[in-house]
């Protein structure tokens, strides 16, 4: 029974029952109720229990900033935790839990921390649990199960995310009255709008508003206008869209609730959708939050802000308590009493104000409402809801601050500290917020990107301001975008001056404030005033400081409530004012968000691109197994039925050592260089020297770091002589290019060089082994392929099996070797006639795993593995390589002194002593592994394969001055703690003159 | 409703200074059609040719035509500090028709496709999902040409199908 709910009123569909459950209890609210509003009309009052103390709570307010009603929606994968119950839409069959409170709300086990909770002021957890520091373990499990709110689901997400990219003229934070007013005007001169608003229906305060526009609901002018904006094409209304992050060159984010509102059965396609929306305008109108009072006990089950009590009774016909208190400092409250008066409730209304309130006041005493100027509310009666409250007659500054008090009976206590304009997006955008203080609160000053706040996110507390300032920075932010500003017409709401706010950040209690009943400021957080003083006392000054020790502002709300009444707190403590103690730093998001939104689609498949090569169906077709490499996916090797890898890897190396291999290069970055300085150009970025290399001739080359270090190999080729042809490693093909680009382009704009990158268009094929010569020959090649007329380390152009491509004599395996470009749109065909012709030959295709152990018996270093951007040529023996006659790029900090350290690790080969054991690449080398630890390490191990055509364990190492120690015994260390002998010895273990590969 | 199809096209990279009458007038000659100075713009006769930068741009034309543009080219602008180079086997051309391509699009692309700011002719370099892309509005019917490279594609392809409900035809232009 909804004993809560009124009869008539509200933009609720009573036609429309909706059956839900509240930690396991069955409940009926109506489509457009909140989860809040449907429990307060059920009458359940405690939704939760506190983080710290676990005291019972109930709802406080019907938005964002709602600190005490946070839920777990729903159940298994879809589950979202953390909701606040404000702002979650009931819909039939929703499963709700409060994510505090165990074994149950109204029966929670770690009430009693509530009992010693004297121990549990600000920083309890970091003195507590620090000592013995070998408990810390322990301490951490308890404290990580007590701590925290919902649970995430354990399993994957089933639900589709999307992002959309959206540019715009106006983007509209807010739809109440003043962003509308705003979207209306901006929409008229023709620019593209966006508005986007948090909530299922654009209004904002107008929809729980007894305004009149003109003489008429203020409603129908909501609905009139909605109408007109809705048949404007140029504008974007999204609703359930909260924008919560603004970042720089006005780019900001919002987070688009698709399906959550719908029943899981009915949820179809996209759930949340992130909208990336670059504004030449942004327009803020993010409304105001009320601020609670801060008095005794004022946590209790049934206090309640007053505009949200206000809502409750207009948007949701609501009433959430018969017998109801206002207390306020302000006028706004006023209205929440004749509301409750006119919904059926008695209502008296406690104002600290000793002259009490403007001309409103006469609306409440004409109704017959009770006023009691210049009292306070100090203290609550009742626990899992409010029964009394206890009223005093303020007397100022007097050293007995309270004369008299008296009881009075409710069970409603709504109350109102005065309003804080939703500064957060001005603050993330860069603006500052100043202190206003006739207002009583921060509003934003001036801005630092292109936007404007307006309405009560502004500090307009009268309909009519807002009316105007929507209308003006509608205007305003269109013609900034080059379109005419429009006339249109602000209804008429009355006149509503209100009398001035007077302060009061804390209610005086009858005690001393450090032992009075807990006076909270932070209600999710349970963070009260005599938390923050003892933080003051212990010598915090900084508000941020005082935030990250007692934990004020943090969670789901981050502040929205308590955190200006906490400032003054402090600034009471350290005697000064609000504006010199500051604000904490406002960070998106302005509400959480989801995991899921924020990946978009990036999950699964389209986590990573998949990069392949124009052969990589033949691959698929063999059954290779993929390897990684950049975000290309390489045969890794050629299974043939029952190989593991290790079988399969042994035969394709002695297939290619004895007679013939293939392997699909095409990975290989490939960058054409060309211009009258292509040369000059080369010359200072490779370390050899180009210019003596001939037509037609092929080099390897290295690419130093301005730091020296090895970045990056490759063969290069000179086509021409002008025209050069660069090979990069796979990984580094596009950050290479990058590299030569910019030199180009920043540094040495008066070379004529231009670069293109061919990777993709050409495919690479190598083709490996004694046997390799025959095989091309028998396709039929035109160019002859003797040792004489076309010698390793050559390119030409050739006719090959009927095909154009560039072949070149290189080898990064030490046999004999071809490697032929092709344009892609022909290399499978090209594999596939090599694979045809090579069968008299047992043509054995390989994959990168034989292509490193071919390498690695060759001693030939792969940059990135046996690498790692702290290594000079000269470390892996490549002095030969840099050129005494020039300058280039990492020449001068090859002389550093520690680039010339003796001791600088060394590329060494290591052995094995037992000649079984293959060493774990990555593992450290000792001297002496008996020595206590911990054991100096002099290398590790950067490479390791077995070698199936030397018959042993072979192994490429960094050691500390490794090449004098050649023949040496060291240890290798295994992560289990054994120790295996290891001898230093040449890095090349293969044909060390080099005579295969020349052949 | 989105058609996605595969057209199989050539390419051929081009570079050279923009500034010379010679270079100009080379290019005009080689393949009937004004070379686009302005940034993010193509022209198009026969073939299409894109600014990709202010000393470099991408010829899209039939494969078969290909060698003859190449010899053209570089009997034109024989003697110039030129770059000419054919890309045909590193490019996949996508064509996207439909009212909703640019929606299609904005899921994954930052740029602002809005048909008042990107219009028949322009054209840009971009990032779709993941990918680097071409993007030329072709046809305002609206045909939009998405030049991507081939090892990119089937994953650009994977994208597409997930992002939007399509069969991927071909057909050869």
């Amino acid at each position: 029974m909804q004993r809560n709910r009124l009869e008539n009123g509200g933009r609720i569909d009573r036609s429309q029952v909706l059956h839900f459950r509240f930690n396991g209890k069955k409940l009926e609210g109506y489509r457009g109720d909140s989860l809040a509003s449907a429990l307060l009309a059920n009458g359940v009052t405690v939704v939760g229990r506190s983080f710290k103390l676990h005291r019972p709570r109930g709802i406080v307010g019907s938005g964002a900033e709602e600190p005490n009603a946070i839920m777990q929606i729903g159940k298994g994968a879809t589950t979202q935790p953390n909701l606040r119950a404000t702002q979650v839409e009931v819909y039939d069959g929703m499963i709700a839990r409060s994510t505090k409170g165990w074994p149950s709300v109204n029966y929670d086990i770690s009430a009693i921390n509530n009992v010693f909770s004297r121990a549990l002021g600000a920083g309890f957890y970091y003195k507590t649990f620090m000592r013995p520091q070998a408990l810390w373990r322990l301490y951490e499990k308890i404290i990580r199960k007590s701590a925290g709110f919902g649970k995430a689901p354990k399993v994957a997400d089933p639900d589709s995310y999307e992002h959309r990219n959206a540019h715009c003229d106006v983007l509209i934070a807010g739809a109440g009255p003043a962003g509308i007013m705003a979207a209306l005007a901006a929409g008229l001169s023709g620019a593209r709008v966006i508005i986007a608003d948090e909530q299922c229906e654009f209004g904002g305060s107008l929809l729980a508003s007894t305004a009149m526009f003109d003489d008429l609901p203020a409603t129908d002018w909501l609905d009139d206008t909605l109408a007109a904006l809705a048949e404007m094409g140029n504008i974007t209304m999204l609703p359930r869209s909260t924008v919560f992050g603004y970042y720089d060159h006005n780019f900001v984010t919002i987070a688009e609730r698709c399906t959550d509102h719908r029943n899981e059965a009915e949820r179809h396609g996209v759930r949340q959708r992130l909208w990336r929306v670059r504004a030449k305008q942004v327009v803020l109108a993010q409304g105001a939050f009320e601020r609670p009072l801060v008095f005794c006990n004022n946590d209790r089950p049934g206090v309640m802000q007053a505009s949200a009590v206000s809502t409750y009774l207009h948007r949701y016909a609501v009433r959430p308590g018969d017998r109801a208190v206002v207390f306020t400092n302000n006028d706004s409250a006023y209205q929440t009493a004749i509301d409750l008066l006119r919904a059926g409730a008695t209502v008296a209304i406690v104002d600290s104000r000793p002259g009490g309130a403007g001309a409103i006041s006469q609306s409440a005493t004409a109704a017959g409402i009770p006023v009691l100027a210049g009292h306070i509310v100090v203290d609550v009666n009742g626990g899992k809801r409010i029964t009394g409250v206890r009223v005093g007659k303020w007397l100022g500054e007097a050293p007995q601050v309270v004369a008299s008090s008296m009881l009075i009976d409710c069970d409603l206590l709504a109350m109102s500290g005065g309003w804080s304009p939703a500064v957060h997006l001005h603050s993330q955008a860069g603006g500052k917020n100043v202190w206003d203080d006739e207002l009583y609160c921060f509003v934003p000053g001036e801005s630092t990107q292109a936007n404007q706040s307006v309405g009560s996110g502004n500090g307009k507390w009268l309909l009519s301001d807002c009316l105007q300032e929507g209308l003006a920075a509608g205007n305003n932010a269109a013609s900034r975008c080059g379109f005419k500003p429009c006339d249109v017409a602000v209804p008429e709401t009355g006149s509503n001056i209100e009398a001035s706010i007077e302060p009061l950040w804390r209610v005086p209690s009858e005690e001393d404030p450090d032992h009075c009943p807990k006076q909270f400021i932070d209600f999710q957080n349970d963070v009260c005033v005599s938390d923050v003083r003892l933080a003051v006392r212990e010598g915090y000054r900084n508000v941020e400081h005082v935030k990250r020790y007692t934990a004020l502002g943090f969670g789901t709300d981050q502040g929205k409530l308590g955190n200006i009444n906490g400032m003054a707190v402090v600034a009471e403590c350290l005697g000064k004012s609000i504006p010199d103690v500051g604000t904490t730093t406002f960070r998106p998001a302005y509400t959480p968000v989801t995991f899921g939104v924020l990946a978009g689609d990036s999950v699964g498949e389209l986590f990573e691109p998949v990069r392949t090569t124009a052969i990589h169906e033949w691959h698929e077709a063999a059954a290779a197994p993929f390897e990684v490499v950049g975000q290309w996916h390489r045969p890794w090797y050629f299974p043939k039925k029952g190989e593991d890898l290790q079988v399969a890897v042994e035969r394709e190396c002695l297939a290619t050592r004895n007679s013939l291999g293939i392997m699909d290069a095409s990975t290989l970055g490939k960058i054409d260089v060309r211009g009258p300085d292509a040369v000059e150009f080369l010359e200072r970025v490779y370390t050899h020297n180009i210019g003596k290399m001939k037509v037609g001739r092929c080099a390897y080359g290295i690419l130093l770091g301005e730091d020296g270090m090895l970045m990056d190999d490759g063969v290069m080729a000179r086509l021409g002589e002008q025209h050069f042809y660069l090979t990069t490693t796979t990984g580094g093909a596009a950050s290479v290019l990058s590299w030569l680009e910019s030199w180009l382009q920043t540094e040495w704009p008066e070379l004529d060089v231009y670069l293109t990158s061919l990777t993709d268009h050409f495919s690479t094929i190598a083709v490996v082994g004694p046997n390799s010569r025959r095989l091309l020959q028998k396709i039929g090649c035109d160019i002859d392929l003797d040792k004489e007329n076309f010698p390793f380390m050559s390119v030409k152009g050739a006719e090959l099996g009927g095909t154009q491509v560039q072949l070149f004599r290189v080898s990064f395996s030490g046999e004999l070797a071809f490697e032929v470009n092709i344009d892609s749109n022909n290399a499978l065909q090209m594999w596939n006639m090599l694979i045809d012709a090579g069968q008299e030959f047992d043509i054995t295709p390989y994959g990168t795993e034989t292509m490193h152990v071919l390498r690695a018996e060759k001693g030939f270093v792969i940059v990135g593995q046996d690498t790692d951007g702290s290594v000079t040529p000269g470390d892996v023996g490549m002095n030969w390589l840099l050129s005494k006659d020039k300058d280039f790029l990492g020449k001068r900090s090859l002389s550093r002194p520690d680039s010339i350290r003796h001791d600088r690790k060394q590329l060494v080969g290591l052995l094995s002593v037992d000649e079984k054991t293959v060493l774990p690449e990555g593992v450290q080398i000792v001297v002496d592994p008996d020595l206590p630890q911990p054991v100096p390490m002099c290398g590790y191990i950067s490479s390791s394969y077995f070698s199936a055509c030397l018959g042993h364990p072979i192994a490429l190492a960094l050691v500390e001055n490794g090449r004098a120690r050649k023949g040496e015994i060291l240890y290798a260390v295994l992560t289990d703690g054994s120790v295996v002998e290891v001898r230093i010895v040449s890095s090349i273990f293969y044909d060390a003159k080099g005579e295969r590969q020349n052949d | 409703m989105t058609e996605v199809k595969r057209i199989d096209l050539g390419h051929i990279n081009l570079r050279g200074d923009a500034g010379d009458d010679r270079f100009a007038d080379g290019v005009e000659a080689a393949l009937g059609l004004t070379l686009p100075v302005d940034p993010n713009t193509l022209s198009e006769s026969d073939h299409r040719m894109y600014w990709l930068g202010p000393d470099e741009w991408q010829v899209v034309a039939d494969r078969k035509n290909v060698p003859v543009l190449l010899k053209k080219l570089e009997d034109a602008l024989v003697d110039q500090h030129v770059s000419i180079n054919d890309l045909s086997g590193g490019q996949v051309t996508l064509h996207l028709a439909g009212a909703d391509v640019p929606e299609l699009l904005a899921k994954a692309c930052t740029l602002d496709l809005h048909p008042s700011v990107f219009g028949v002719g322009d054209c840009a370099q971009s990032g779709l999902a993941k990918a680097n892309v071409l993007i030329g509005y072709i046809d305002v019917a609206p045909v939009y040409e998405i030049i991507v490279r081939r090892s990119f594609s089937e994953y650009l392809l994977r994208w597409l199908r997930q992002n939007s409900h399509f069969q991927v035809g071909t057909a050869s232009s």
